[in-house]
Parts: structure tokens; C-alpha cells; sequence
């Protein structure tokens, strides 16, 4: 599904990722944690193809083909998407105005004809309950006015309406008080499927608890330092990062 | 004002003027006479202002009239012929309204609605059948000239119109739909149109006034519409005006919108797209204690377009309101000017007042001269004003882009969702509809004609 080698990228000509290497199989959940600062959000936007990334070696490669050579929308329509750390609120554009362009923009790709206005409702109404967003949402401009935890909410539910092959989750646990985290836990859990790939992207153990991941990554310093299962993830809890930083300088 | 602020019409020009009034309609009523004669005259003396006069900075009247001056006393006659089919595009949705059709400034009946008239004294239809004896509530009026933002092409206008939309509402009545005055331009011609509109205490109507032209395909020539509107407000009466100019890229046009309110709420939707070159003035005037008045304002400009709109509010009585939204959106090497004047008279206590223009810039060529100007000579007033100028956001494109849409459908919606600010607040949703719909492709033809 996704091969990411030797991936280097700078910001304003700053160097944040120094050699990733990172493969995710069809159906696997990835848990990338690390400290602030370790390049997560980095990995997240160079993934999603947002400008001021600099890619300046190595590769990405998703479903045999070069995704670092295609523009945000072909990475849509191939399926990658991102759920934001700050979701953009956009004055004056509905939220379903947004997703049934979306929607049909992939499925012109995908030539399959487009959804009309009468089955789009229908589908974005049985999304909308998978995290209990109230249906009115739907005709407000998107994330205006929104509150922390609707937004993370409402990237999850345009995850369930756009059904991606890959999903990055880039900190969707912040900001959320326990409940709105385990409504949106439950909403990415209900998606999880053989056939879609999540890499959730975190600081913290807690979204853990309630989206089990198959393997935790911990990057540091631009490099994934150390991999391994669930576990891993209360390891650092418990003890920090410090170690994980130790073990590898030595 | 210094000398140079002002340039004298060609000589010739004004006895053209006088010469050409004879046979203009109404010619032979002592009033009507009057008021063309004492035209000519203001136009003589006032002249034409250069850039060197502080309300026209940014734009060269004496250079876009050059091409005219010999053309401007000899407006069209009104037998033109062409394809209505130009008509379709100029439809509003589904709105259901009467339809008066102008083509270079005269009335077209067969393209028209019936006028209406009624024994009261109600009355929407064209100007010209009521000049042999214009009703009292015509305003003909030399001392017009005085007003703010009056020019000498204005003072052309009160002596060579020719046809127009007059609207009379009497007292506590409505209109029973909105009226569309659709005025329409053939290549190389002259057009003086004028209207006006009268609302007695607590009569209510909805105005379109719509510009556009007929380009011949072969000619790289537009049109010169000269436009002037006079609107009155009685205590209570209620005006929803919108004015669409929609020419084509080669069409020069000036307009005037002069509103006295003695109370009531008027509302101007004034959206500008088209045009070479477009110069609007809204002078409004409010007179009585309480009146409010609306100004939103929508100018859209690509290519080597220059739009310029200035706006002017009176406050002369105490507890009057005025909220002024202008929005504008520029690409290409696009020109646009935004002056909203507003000035509160020591009498005018209680003044509530707001006024803000926000403009999205597409392109690194184009250019905006915005100015807010506030005098006030009272104390107890509340005004507000701000002036915004900028880009599209590159986190909202960047997230548009995430879920799917193109770089140009990103940018296309969000700079739809800015220009949807100021289309919210027209009362009609078919004009709105009509509007967004033909917003966009005014855009994306302008970007044509740049490349």
C-alpha cells in the first residue's frame, strides 16, 4: 500500500526528515508517536502533498506508483487522505457543498458517474451518525464556528464519506475532552477494514486505547528510531522517549 | 479646485448639445426645456475632471472620452435590430418581474412588458411618454449640479437623454413585481440613459436596473453608456435597487445613482462586472430623522479591466443609519478604486453608521486603491469603517485540494464563497443564483482575454 524510503524533507530549507523508512500493508493500522518537534506533522502533510515540503531525497510510494510526483487532488482521488491536526475553517462553503464535490471529483476519476443530490444526502446522513454529528452541521459553512472536538469529528466523518485506501490521522486525539475521543475513536474504528490502511500520527498513548494499532513507530529527530507492537505504545507511556532516544545513540 | 483638476470640454461640443435637444423627446416643454438648457450650461462651465482632481485619482475621464467627443451628442436611433436572443442571458433565473427592454437608450416595446399604470398614479414603465408633461414628482432640477460627485458627462446626461425607466409608487402602495430595466449597447454607440424613481410615504418596490451590451463579433469597438439614475424616498417607503452592469470587455460606462431620502430604507445591490472601463457614483442623502440606508456593492475585474466606485453618504438628520459592504474581486492586470465618503453633519446626532470593503487579489498585476473617508461633525455618532486587501487562503486551497478538488476549482470556490458575502444579502435568490452563476464566467473570460 505505502513504501516510504529514505524519505529527506526540509522546511524553509531546514532539514526535519532525515531517512525515513516506513511500509504499511493493506488493512494495517501504524501508530507514529514522538516528542514535539520530531517531524510527525511533517511526514503527515509531505504524504498529503501540501506545499512548503521540500522533499529532497528519497521516495514514497503508494500502490506501485510515484505519490510524490502527483498534485493533493490525484492523491485524493488515488484515495490518500488526511484528517488535519487544524481542520481550515472556509467561510461561505457548505460542508456539503465540499464533500459532494469531493466526492464526485474522485468518482470522475474513477469513472464511475456522479452521485445526485438525492442518494449524496443519503450516504452523508448514514455517515454523519457514525460520529454522532447532528444532520444540521451538513448546511453550515465548513468548521466555522465549529468547536475543537466537531472539527476532529467532522474530518473523521468526510474520512467515512470519501472512504479512502489510506488515511492519515495527523494528532486527531488533541484538543478532544474523553468523550469526543471515543466517539471519534469509535467512528475511525467502524472504518478500519482489510482493504483500508491508517496511520494515525500522535503524541500521546491514550488514542491507543482506544484504536488498537498493529505497529507503533517512534520517530525522533526526523528517523523512526524503533518499531514494534502495541506494547511499545504503554512502554512510552510509562517511561517517555528518553530511552528510546538512548538505545539508539548507543 | 485648482485649474488643472478640470478640463474644458471640445470646444463645439455644448452647441452640438443644444442642437441635438430639439429633437429629443419632451423638447417643447418649458420645464424640460429648462432643465436641458441649464444642463448645457453646467456642462460648459463644470467641465471634465482630470486625474489631478482628488475624485478621480485613478481613472482618466478625459482620456476615455477622447474617443467620443465627437459621437456624444448623436445618440442612436431607436430602430436598432438584433438578435433578442442576447436576452436569454440577461434573464434572472426565475425571478418573475416586468420587463422593459432599452436598446441605446430608447424604449423597446416589443421586447418590453406592458407599462404599468394605474388611476392612482402608480406608473413603471419608460420616461420618455411622460416628458410632454412631466408629472410633479419628476425631478428636474438644475441645482442637481451641486450634489456631491457631479461631473460634466452627469450634466450631459440631464440634456441628451432620451428614454429610461420612471417609476412611481404613491402612497402605501407596491409594486406588484419587481421591474427589470434592461439597457442594452451596440458597438461605437452613444447611450444617455436615465431613470427615475419616486417612492411616496411607505410605498415599496423592487428596481433592476441591468447594463450589457450587443458586441458586433467583427468589432473591436464597444459602447459608451452614460447613465444616471435620480431615486426619492418618502417617509416609510421601501426601495430594493439592484444594478447589474454586465457590459463587454470593450464598453465604456459611467454611472450615477442619486438617492434624497426623506426617510424610508433604501437598498442598493450594486454589482459591476463588465466593462473596459467602469465608473460608478452612489451619492445618497438622507435628509429625515431616522432614515437608513444600505449601499452592498460587488465589483469583479480580470484582464486589463479598470472599475472605480465611489460612494458618498449625506448624514444631514439626527438617528439615521447607513451600512455600506463592498466587496471586490481582481485578477489579471486589472484595475479597481474603491471610495466610500461619508460625512455626518453637526445636526445628525445619533448617527449610526458602518462601512467596510474587503478585496481579493488573484493575480500579482492587479491593483486596488481603496479609501475609506469619514468626516464628522457631530459628537454623539457611531462609525465604523475598514479596508481589507488580500489573498486567497493557502491552508483553505490546500485543504480544498485534500478532499478532491482541482487547484482551479479550489480557487474558483473559495473566491465564489468571498463574492457570496455580499450576494447573501439580496433579498432575491434567483438574482443571487443568476449572479454566481455568471460572476464566474465573467472571470474566467477576462483571464482569456489577458492570455
Amino acid at each position: 500500500m505505502l513504501k516510504i524510503e529514505d524519505l529527506h524533507a526540509a522546511v524553509d530549507g531546514k532539514p526535519i526528515l532525515k531517512g525515513i523508512n516506513l511500509e504499511v500493508g493493506a488493512g494495517e493500522v501504524h501508530a507514529i508517536m514522538g516528542p514535539n518537534g520530531s517531524g510527525k506533522s511533517t511526514l503527515s502533510n509531505v504524504i498529503a502533498g501540501r506545499d512548503g515540503y521540500e522533499v529532497t531525497r528519497g521516495s514514497i510510494t503508494y500502490n506501485g506508483r510515484d505519490l510524490l510526483a502527483m498534485s493533493p487532488e490525484e492523491r485524493a482521488w488515488e484515495g490518500v487522505f488526511l484528517a488535519f491536526q487544524y481542520p481550515v475553517e472556509i467561510p461561505g462553503v457548505n460542508n456539503v457543498y465540499l464533500l459532494k464535490a469531493g466526492l464526485n471529483a474522485k468518482r470522475k476519476h474513477q469513472g464511475l458517474p456522479e452521485l445526485d443530490a438525492i442518494d449524496f444526502m443519503g450516504l452523508v446522513r448514514d455517515k454523519a451518525s457514525l460520529v454522532q454529528l447532528d444532520p444540521d452541521f451538513l448546511k453550515r459553512s465548513v468548521n466555522e464556528g465549529f468547536s475543537g472536538g466537531e472539527k476532529k469529528r467532522n474530518e473523521i466523518f468526510q474520512m467515512a464519506v470519501l472512504e479512502p485506501r489510506l488515511a492519515i490521522l495527523d494528532e486527531t486525539d488533541s484538543g478532544l475532552d474523553i468523550d469526543a475521543l471515543r466517539i471519534v475513536a469509535d467512528g475511525v474504528n467502524k472504518l478500519r477494514s482489510p482493504e483500508r490502511s491508517i496511520v494515525m500520527v500522535t503524541h500521546y498513548q491514550r488514542l491507543l486505547d482506544y484504536i488498537e494499532p498493529d505497529v507503533v513507530h517512534v520517530l525522533a529527530d526526523g528517523r523512526i528510531l524503533k518499531s514494534g507492537d502495541k506494547r511499545l505504545a504503554r512502554e512510552l507511556e510509562s517511561r517517555g522517549y528518553e530511552w528510546v532516544l538512548e538505545e539508539a545513540a548507543a | 479646485m485648482s485649474a488643472v483638476a478640470m478640463q474644458e470640454p471640445p470646444e463645439g461640443v455644448a452647441p452640438e448639445m443644444l442642437a441635438a435637444m430639439r429633437g429629443l423627446p419632451g423638447s417643447g416643454n418649458r420645464k424640460l426645456d429648462a432643465y436641458r438648457q441649464a444642463c448645457v450650461d453646467t456642462f460648459g462651465r463644470s467641465g471634465i475632471p482630470t486625474m489631478r482632481h482628488e475624485d478621480w485619482k485613478y481613472t482618466d475621464l478625459p482620456r476615455v472620452l477622447t474617443p467620443w467627443w465627437s459621437r456624444l451628442c448623436t445618440p442612436a436611433a431607436g430602430d436598432a435590430l438584433f438578435d433578442a436572443g442576447v436576452l436569454d442571458a440577461l434573464r434572472l433565473n426565475d425571478l418573475d418581474a416586468q420587463r422593459l427592454v432599452f436598446v441605446d437608450g430608447h424604449f423597446h416595446p416589443g421586447l418590453s412588458d406592458a407599462p404599468l399604470a394605474g388611476g392612482d398614479g402608480l406608473y413603471a414603465g419608460p420616461l420618455a411618454p411622460l416628458l410632454d408633461m412631466p408629472p410633479s414628482w419628476l425631478i428636474l432640477d438644475a441645482g442637481e449640479s451641486e450634489a456631491p460627485l457631479y461631473h460634466g458627462l452627469n450634466a450631459a446626461n440631464g440634456a441628451l437623454f432620451t428614454d429610461g425607466l420612471a417609476v412611481h409608487v404613491p402612497a402605501g402602495k407596491a409594486l406588484p413585481r419587481p421591474v427589470q430595466a434592461i439597457f442594452l449597447s451596440r458597438s461605437g454607440q452613444v447611450s444617455h440613459p436615465r431613470n427615475h424613481v419616486d417612492l411616496a410615504a411607505g410605498a415599496r418596490a423592487t428596481v433592476i436596473e441591468q447594463y450589457a451590451s450587443i458586441q458586433a463579433p467583427d468589432r473591436e469597438e464597444g459602447a459608451l453608456d452614460n447613465a444616471v439614475s435620480r431615486i426619492a424616498l418618502a417617509e416609510g417607503a421601501e426601495l430594493t435597487h439592484y444594478r447589474l452592469q454586465q457590459l463587454g470587455p470593450h464598453d465604456v460606462h459611467l454611472g450615477r445613482v442619486q438617492v434624497d431620502q426623506e426617510g424610508g430604507r433604501y437598498a442598493a445591490h450594486a454589482v459591476n462586472l463588465g466593462g473596459q472601463l467602469c465608473r460608478l457614483d452612489i451619492v445618497a442623502g438622507l435628509q429625515r430623522e431616522g432614515a437608513g440606508c444600505e449601499l452592498n456593492g460587488l465589483y469583479m475585474a480580470g484582464g486589463l479591466q479598470h472599475t472605480d466606485c465611489h460612494t458618498r453618504i449625506d448624514h444631514h438628520a439626527p438617528a439615521c443609519s447607513s451600512r455600506e459592504f463592498f466587496k471586490g474581486v481582481l485578477d489579471g492586470r486589472a484595475h479597481a478604486v474603491f471610495n466610500g465618503k461619508i460625512v455626518v453633519y453637526p445636526d445628525a446626532q445619533k448617527t449610526d453608521s458602518a462601512q467596510s470593503n474587503a478585496n481579493l487579489v488573484l493575480s500579482r498585476q492587479a491593483e486596488i486603491d481603496t479609501k475609506p473617508e469619514l468626516e464628522i461633525y457631530a459628537d454623539d455618532v457611531k462609525c465604523a469603517h475598514g479596508a481589507t486587501v488580500g489573498q486567497l487562503d493557502a491552508n483553505q486551497l490546500f485543504y480544498l485540494r485534500s478532499r478532491g478538488f482541482s487547484e482551479a476549482a479550489a480557487k474558483q470556490t473559495l473566491t465564489v464563497a468571498f463574492a457570496d458575502e455580499v450576494l447573501a444579502r439580496m433579498p432575491h435568490p434567483e438574482v443571487r443564483a443568476y449572479l454566481e452563476r455568471v460572476g464566474l464566467s465573467r472571470l474566467a473570460a477576462a483571464a482569456e482575454v489577458l492570455a
